[in-house]
């Protein structure tokens, strides 16, 4: 994939990263994810440090981090990752943020359990991130806080009793720890029903935005309920309130889901089956469209209105068919013209054995 | 939150809902639009009511009159002495540089932090001797009980059940199950070892 000398492993590395989604059979709360930030206190915040300073973070910080960890971690120093390997980081661990500007003095641990990735340098020295396909919070959050620990051991963490843990964003200060809850609601946003449910039911202490960090998109059915505060609640308020109100909307899909059931809802069929004409005969497709229309084919085989796949398949799917996770099946060989062609050639074969029953 | 989801379909030439207004410097609401020319061009522009960039624009570095209604306290140059970070930069949303700055700039966070809706409500009053931070301390392994995670599963199940969502439900009651045998034996060694 990279032909520079030293680039190829952490390249094969990030490749090789074990997925979770591989076995994903979820049909609503695909996935949630932890994040713990974390600065050292006697170091400015990494934007006031230069890269010999943020170097010196990775040596001390890094190589104790690399020493508790128990799960064969490997340290990749952003300068040795292209872009999509960065891109590929982004995808498989459903973040918002882009690796792009992150160079010489940045690094990311990875491990064999392809659900932990540990940030250094990037806006705070240290940010621990779990993501999971399970529909709740408890392990990871045990898991984070057991690596957290070990490593306070060692460091002081910037701390004030006031703000709490210090972070370069102050609207992370606090517990500066993030609870989210990834939904696929296509029932209850096609029919326009999740509007009234975010009006009456959202409460303060979460919010609700698109998988790219934007409220106003929503790509491929998925909301992503996240908590609003870490400043003034608990760890436990906060994974309580996102678990809760996660499993509310969950419910709501659901319950909508058995009631179509019964009372078929023609607009709905008929999106299912424009979803399946896309992902089936289009000549190229672009990565939004895909995933949207992912979103409408896995409603539609819960309904039992499609047949030929797996929820599973589907959600493999789901994750292939964004940029970087495509081009590392064609490893990087693909033009960036010919991405939307081989995307949809791609889908063609998945779904070869699909078929419409409505 | 409004109807965020209004016009979203899955062809990319549907009309996909603008992004919520926003200062351009601050990220912060929008009180303010105004049209500005910029050498031959045009710009339009969004600025929040507390923007420094906007009061400089409107009245210059020139001390605040009565009335004016847009504080000018931002362009005093109160500095982080450790980093650098200024007032202005943390007015407009910048990162903050140290530890230092959240001594520096206490006086201004609180109400930084009530302009971004990104502290409780019942917090943006509390006296400057207030704890604002309720959650866990440096060094303390908090750790979610056993029973606890029991509670929260066995709630998760009912609802599971009470809306038929039976593939879910099993998921549950073999997270209970792993749960109370691992308590079980933890239990089974504790009167071993006693």
């Amino acid at each position: 994939m990279n032909n520079n000398d030293g680039k190829d492993i952490p390249s094969r590395a990030v490749a090789c990263l074990k997925s979770p989604w591989n076995d994903c059979h979820n049909t609503i709360w695909l996935a949630s994810a932890l994040r713990l930030h974390r600065n050292i206190e006697k170091f400015k915040f990494p934007s006031k440090l230069d890269a010999e300073r943020k170097k010196q973070i990775i040596a001390l910080v890094g190589t104790e981090y690399l020493k508790q960890s128990s799960t064969s971690p490997l340290m990749l120093k952003a300068e040795d990752l292209s872009f999509l390997d960065r891109e590929y980081l982004v995808e498989h661990f459903l973040l918002i943020e882009s690796f792009n500007q992150m160079g010489i003095g940045n690094a990311f641990v990875i491990d064999d359990t392809g659900e932990s990735l540990t940030l250094f340098n990037s806006e705070d020295h240290i940010a621990f991130i779990k993501v999971s396909t399970q529909p709740e919070f408890d392990v990871s959050w045990s898991e984070l806080i057991k690596e957290e620990v070990q490593l306070g051991k060692k460091f002081n963490f910037a701390f004030s009793s006031r703000f709490g843990f210090l972070t370069s964003d102050l609207s992370n200060c606090g517990t500066a720890f993030g609870a989210s809850a990834y939904l696929q609601l296509p029932a209850l946003i096609h029919t326009e029903k999740i509007n009234t449910l975010l009006e009456t039911e959202l409460e303060d202490n979460v919010m609700v935005t698109g998988i790219q960090g934007n409220p106003s998109e929503v790509v491929g059915d998925i909301l992503v309920v996240q908590n609003n505060y870490t400043l003034g609640v608990t760890e436990e308020n906060i994974c309580s309130a996102v678990r809760s109100f996660a499993t509310r909307l969950q419910n709501e899909e659901t319950s909508l889901r058995q009631s179509m059931k019964t009372s078929p809802n023609p607009l709905l069929m008929d999106r299912v089956s424009r979803a399946f004409a896309v992902l089936c005969h289009s000549y190229q497709i672009e990565a939004v469209e895909a995933l949207n229309a992912f979103s409408l084919l896995k409603l539609g085989l819960d309904m039992g209105w499609v047949q030929g796949c797996s929820v599973a398949e589907l959600n493999r799917l789901f994750f292939n068919c964004r940029r970087a996770h495509l081009l590392y099946q064609f490893e990087g060989k693909t033009l960036q013209e010919e991405i939307p062609h081989k995307r949809a050639e791609f889908i063609h074969k998945a779904l070869k054995k699909v078929s419409l029953l409505i | 939150m409004g109807n965020m989801f209004e016009g979203l379909g899955m062809y990319p030439d549907e009309k996909m809902p603008e992004r919520p207004l926003e200062c351009g410097e601050c990220k912060k609401h929008i009180a303010f639009q105004y049209t500005e020319m910029v050498g031959s061009a045009v710009v339009q522009n969004c600025m929040c009511s507390e923007c420094p960039v906007l009061a400089r624009k409107l009245y210059g570095d020139r001390p605040n009159e009565p009335g004016e209604g847009i504080s000018l306290e931002g362009s005093t140059e109160l500095m982080c002495g450790n980093c650098g970070t200024t007032l202005e930069a943390v007015r407009v949303g910048s990162a903050l540089g140290c530890s230092v700055c959240y001594e520096v700039f206490e006086d201004i966070l609180l109400s930084e932090l009530a302009s971004m809706g990104k502290i409780p409500t019942r917090l943006v009053m509390t006296k400057k001797s207030q704890l604002l931070h309720q959650g866990r301390v440096r060094g303390e392994a908090v750790e979610i009980s056993p029973s606890m995670r029991l509670l929260a599963l066995n709630e998760a199940l009912s609802e599971m059940l009470k809306v038929e969502d039976y593939e879910q439900a099993a998921r549950l009651r073999d997270q209970i199950k792993t749960l109370t045998d691992q308590q079980e034996q933890q239990e089974d060694l504790r009167k071993e070892e006693l």
